[in-house]
């Protein structure tokens, strides 16, 4: 029940914020059993609760009077931001820590290797499990009401552990494409630190790939779904497929938004989207909701890539050229280039020349400028992050305040990515 | 049902390959004991460019049952044979599955699946046969016609299987030859010499989720999870090769335990998944799977020894690869029992050529060859008797896969390239 301590003291800190409350330190909000047990009275739920976990059986006597002042509160509560990254935080730590186990080979030096992206440090902001993690609260709900209690929480235990499985095999198979990417590639900053090819070398680098792509496909296995298993191999395929568009592009597929847009989806959005998907699939919920989930994930992978476009280009600075400017570097054609040839047919020339020549950067940079095109990419990010919330707007209703918090939080997401600086 | 045909049509003779002629419908009795002629003219309804029927040699036929005890080895068990048309069938899947929307991709990726270059095809050859070997009707109550149809599919998934192996073996050797900065492989140059490391992982990771993916249609978690692991102990095996220390290499046990992993996970793994789908007892799945196994590993202590001997009966004559990439395999450490002098050499690795002649020279005197060679005969003898202790059978076809592969596990130890 870990994942249900950990998502109410988030929710709890965040019900403290909303209300003020010092004294909500741990509680569980979610005391009643996905068994649909709203309509119960504070008192049973509680002592429901107690029945559970004993390391968990916090007997705060007086809390449910404030759980049930929350319930008469509900409708004046504000709409205040939630951080969802700390929603699941500590979810995520018990995440990192399994998979350091996992990843525990009996050669340490591979271990090591494949371990070093999953170090705190290096992992950006985990983006990608945060979401998995929110979409498997906000589809938490009861399919079938008839399990006993009992029963259904060893069931939503199982579940949930089976979901964050999802979480970390996808963040092997991230890791895993980054790894191989990197095979002769001069990338000799990845997030941050030196890259593991740098430091380690061509073999190591495909080696520790091989080794997270192999223990993600064990882990697979183990969730006995062969649908799942068929998402996520897909998922393999299309990083592949997409770095492979964007090892072999011609000039007119350089210069083409649809082709792009396709390469963006394989690359970044399709990880999300599908592992999304396999989550819903996992939680029993109709192939409706999973596209839902899809949906979302994929939209959101799209908008998170568009704005990445736009930061590399102006960075933390509303100004242009500010950023990194690594893609245009390293000739890749990005959005806001492709909407600024739309609008001066003549950049495409030097397009076509490639970016070696540094003036030519120059040049680019000022027919952006002149254009809409970081505007333009904005636009359609936002465009991306509305369906999103479409997505999440159409899930099936349900009163359960953890899911009604994770969706408000995914929700928020799709804020954060469109409005994110860095 | 094809594969009845094929089978029936092999045990004409050779030179019947081809040719699909009467057959009695399936779950009628095969045996020995009906007369020829009785036999009625069946025409399966299955794909047309392997339709054409000969009748006259059912006489051939019963001649060779008269004269059972004197089946040349080269004639109808012949493992290789009696798998060849649906081993083309497979290559022809094979290439229209590797297909991608990314052109470069795709050549990269159906490399090694092109006409000549697929390799000695020993794994799908193995996994066709145990297939036959193992159609033994679990239940005899199905109708004909439902029994024929469900057959039908259960071939068709087992042939998956030999796909995705053969896609997961693929994979693993793209790899490797990025490991080992190989130049050539099968006869051409490998894929990373030809098209760059990175497009050679790609490939790799390519055929892997195409394999993990067609794994998934047939909706077997078992058969996945058997799968799985065959592809972890690829991966573990490699990464034994890559970073063992001087006290691993000289020893026996690891680099029987590497050289499972490397070479007889896949193979045994895959036999146990094709009797898995084919609903055997986990009993029968465990004797296929020892088989797999046992003939996974006198097939590399075989290719150990024939990396110092080649063709020839004499020592040294043999590319001698793996000693000169540092890898030491189960003749010298046998010789190694036998002289402890040698482990210096070995533990001094063996860029120095002349320590590769100061083995070679331990290894003529002493019995690592030798030894070699009768621990592959001792594997090679438990695979036949993981054969020989499956559920009989009276079916034709399946005593002939069985033959053949029995005759496989002669062919293993026999080899001379």
């Amino acid at each position: 029940m870990y994942w249900r301590w950990a998502l109410s003291r988030g929710l709890s800190s965040a019900a403290a914020r909303f209300h003020g409350h010092g004294r909500f330190t741990q509680r569980f909000s979610h005391a009643a059993p996905c068994g649909g047990c709203l309509g119960r009275s504070p008192w049973e739920t509680r002592s429901k609760v107690l029945g559970c976990t004993e390391t968990y059986s916090l007997g705060l006597r007086g809390l449910h009077d404030i759980r049930y002042q929350i319930h008469q509160d509900s409708s004046s509560r504000a709409e205040e931001p939630l951080d969802p990254f700390s929603l699941v935080a500590d979810e995520l730590s018990l995440l990192a820590n399994r998979l350091r186990s996992m990843v525990v080979a009996e050669v340490p030096k591979l271990a090591s290797a494949a371990e070093y992206f999953f170090k705190m440090g290096a992992e950006g902001k985990r983006f990608r499990p945060t979401v998995l993690l929110l979409m498997a609260s906000a589809l938490n709900m009861p399919i079938s009401q008839s399990a006993a209690d009992g029963v259904f929480n060893t069931l939503s235990n199982e579940l949930r552990t089976r979901q964050q499985c999802i979480a970390e095999i996808t963040e092997m198979i991230h890791v895993a494409s980054l790894l191989h990417d990197d095979v002769l590639d001069d990338a000799d900053t990845r997030r941050g630190i030196g890259s593991l090819n740098f430091i380690m070398g061509n073999k190591l680098a495909v080696l520790a790939g091989d080794f997270l792509l192999s223990r993600a496909c064990v882990a697979l296995a183990s969730l006995k779904n062969t649908e799942v298993v068929s998402l996520l191999a897909t998922v393999v395929e299309h990083l592949v497929t997409g770095e492979t568009m964007q090892m072999t592009t011609t000039s007119e597929q350089r210069r083409s938004m649809e082709y792009y847009l396709q390469k963006t989806y394989y690359k970044t959005a399709s990880l999300i989207s599908n592992s999304c998907k396999a989550i819903a699939l996992l939680a029993g919920q109709t192939a409706e909701v999973s596209i839902l989930a899809y949906e979302y994930g994929r939209n959101l992978g799209l908008a998170f890539q568009l704005i990445d476009d736009v930061l590399d280009f102006t960075g933390t600075s509303a100004s242009l050229g500010k950023g990194s400017l690594s893609d245009i570097r390293h000739g890749i054609v990005t959005a806001p280039l492709l909407f600024a040839i739309e609008e001066f047919p003549q950049l495409s020339e030097v397009v076509d020349r490639g970016f070696d020549n540094p003036a030519d950067v120059d040049i680019a940079l000022e027919y952006l400028q002149k254009s809409r095109g970081i505007e333009r990419t904005r636009e359609l990010a936002a465009e991306h992050a509305n369906r999103a919330v479409e997505a999440i707007e159409a899930f099936p209703e349900s009163d359960d305040e953890d899911v009604i918090i994770s969706r408000r939080a995914l929700v928020d997401l799709t804020n954060r990515v469109i409005t994110r600086t860095k | 049902m094809l594969l009845r045909s094929i089978l029936s049509a092999a045990l004409r003779g050779r030179s019947t390959r081809r040719l699909f002629s009467v057959v009695a419908p399936r779950g009628a009795s095969m045996g020995k004991e009906r007369p020829p002629d009785s036999r009625s003219k069946v025409f399966f309804g299955f794909r047309e460019t392997y339709f054409r029927a000969y009748n006259g040699l059912h006489d051939l036929r019963y001649q060779i049952y008269q004269d059972g005890s004197s089946i040349p080895e080269e004639g109808p068990d012949d493992p290789f044979l009696l798998v060849a048309d649906e081993l083309s069938l497979l290559a022809n899947r094979l290439r229209s599955l590797v297909v991608t929307e990314v052109p470069k991709l795709t050549s990269a990726a159906e490399y090694f699946f092109k006409m000549g270059v697929e390799g000695k095809r020993m794994c799908p050859t193995v996994l066709l046969l145990m297939a036959s070997a193992l159609n033994v009707p679990v239940r005899e109550s199905i109708a004909d016609g439902v029994s024929s149809g469900l057959s039908n599919e259960l071939r068709s998934r087992q042939q998956a299987i030999a796909e995705i192996t053969e896609m997961i073996h693929v994979a693993s050797l793209l790899h490797d030859d990025v490991l080992d900065d190989a130049d050539t492989r099968r006869g051409i140059g490998s894929l990373n010499f030809v098209m760059g490391n990175k497009l050679a992982v790609l490939a790799g990771d390519f055929l892997f989720s195409r394999a993990c993916i067609s794994l998934a249609s047939l909706k077997n978690t078992e058969v996945v999870s058997l799968m799985a692991t065959a592809i972890e102990n690829l991966v573990t095996g490699e990464k034994m090769q890559m970073t063992t220390t001087s006290e691993q290499r000289r020893s026996m046990e690891y680099y029987l335990q590497k050289t499972y992993y490397k070479t007889a996970s896949l193979v045994s793994n895959s036999c146990k998944a094709i009797a898995v789908l084919a609903g055997q007892t986990s009993e029968v799945s465990m004797l296929a799977y020892e088989y797999g196994r046992n003939l996974g590993l006198a097939y590399q202590l075989i290719d150990d020894v024939l990396d110092f001997m080649g063709t020839s009966a004499a020592l040294g004559k043999g590319s001698l690869s793996d000693i000169r990439h540092g890898v030491v395999t189960a003749p010298i450490l046998f010789a190694i029992e036998e002289f402890p002098q040698l482990r210096e050499v070995v533990d001094r690795g063996f860029k120095n050529p002349a320590d590769v002649d100061i083995a070679l020279g331990y290894l003529g005197e002493s019995c690592g060859i030798e030894r070699t060679r009768e621990l592959a005969k001792e594997h090679a003898n438990r695979a036949v008797l993981a054969i020989e202790a499956l559920p009989e059978s009276d079916a034709e076809d399946v005593q002939s896969s069985r033959r053949a592969l029995i005759n496989l596990t002669h062919r293993v130890l026999t080899r001379t390239k």
